[in-house]
């Protein structure tokens, strides 16, 4: 029963390849995705860290987005 | 209206969707794999090499609506100025590239048993090619021009005018003789001439791949607002 799954009725080749090809391409484009963006975060989280206490409290207050990806950084470090 | 698609405002619920859709997305995958290699019947015709239709077709439909997508935002871009339309075309770009790629190689795949070819210059695959000229253009055009608003521009163009070639693929078959048979689903008229028991893995397998677009396009989206917010950190 194994052997007729794996072999598909001669199809085998075809089929898996087709699925495996798929899935592979699918995780490579998700794993480069997320690295690339754990990246920006982290160099967005370490340029406001770099900056005076009172410029990054202003840009904190001012913008959700640096806030959301400082806290995420700092929760995460 | 176009103040859903704020970065700002919408940059919150971007994480809680990528959380959400990676806490379903095993479940479904399993369940439509299953479905796919092991449930479904195989084709009187065709025998098991029909289950290559699960991957093809959905990498298909996706690669082509991805590109109405993305040329309908650079329309939309030229009408209303909005910058924001084209962090989203760039977002969707990588995701229309793969699945044209998917759609080609799991249809060369397909075709070798059907046809006992891998590749014919036909209509619908000829069309296709031309699908994938056109998203690498689109995205080379946006790697390799630096100036940015430049580089939207052109890249716009490009979207626009291989926006030609979506009714040519989706036609072809009805146009031309091509060894591709006639479209068994007609999306518009909600009919379908492939069984159901052969329907429900197909269903099941765009599901999986379209919360995969969503889980790819959400992460690239906000790479890009991050960038952006980056770039401006002192106008901020």
């Amino acid at each position: 029963m194994i052997q007729n799954f794996i072999s598909m009725n001669g199809y085998g080749f075809f089929v898996w390849l087709s699925f495996s090809i798929t899935i592979l391409t699918c995780g490579i484009l998700y794993y480069k995705t997320y690295k690339t963006l754990k990246k920006y975060e982290k160099a967005f989280a370490k340029e406001l860290s770099q900056l005076s206490e009172a410029d990054r409290k202003i840009i904190l207050e001012k913008s959700k987005v640096a806030n959301q990806v400082f806290a995420s950084y700092n929760k995460s470090i | 209206m176009f103040s859903l698609i704020n970065p700002s405002k919408i940059f919150g619920w971007i994480e809680k969707l990528i959380n959400f859709i990676n806490s379903i997305f095993f479940i479904v995958l399993s369940l439509a794999l299953t479905f796919a290699l092991i449930i479904s019947p195989p084709d009187y015709l065709q025998g098991d090499s029909v289950r290559i239709m699960y991957v093809h077709v959905p990498s298909a439909w996706i690669a082509l609506a991805a590109y109405t997508c993305i040329a309908l935002l650079s329309i939309m871009r030229f009408i209303f100025k909005l910058k924001n339309l084209n962090l989203i075309s760039k977002s969707i770009a990588p995701i229309g590239l793969l699945f044209t790629c998917l759609a080609i190689i799991t249809g060369s795949l397909w075709g070798q048993p059907t046809w006992g070819t891998w590749w014919v210059w036909d209509a619908r695959i000829t069309s296709m090619f031309f699908l994938l000229i056109f998203y690498i253009l689109f995205v080379l055009s946006n790697k390799l021009i630096k100036e940015e608003e430049k580089a939207n521009k052109v890249s716009s163009v490009i979207a626009i005018v291989g926006l030609v070639n979506i009714p040519i693929i989706k036609y072809s078959v009805d146009w031309w003789n091509t060894l591709h048979q006639p479209k068994s689903i007609d999306i518009l008229k909600g009919t379908s001439s492939i069984h159901a028991s052969m329907l429900a893995p197909l269903t099941l397998m765009l599901l999986v791949l379209l919360l995969y677009c969503a889980l790819i396009f959400l992460m690239k989206y906000k790479t890009e607002i991050i960038r952006i917010k980056k770039k401006n950190i002192k106008r901020i």
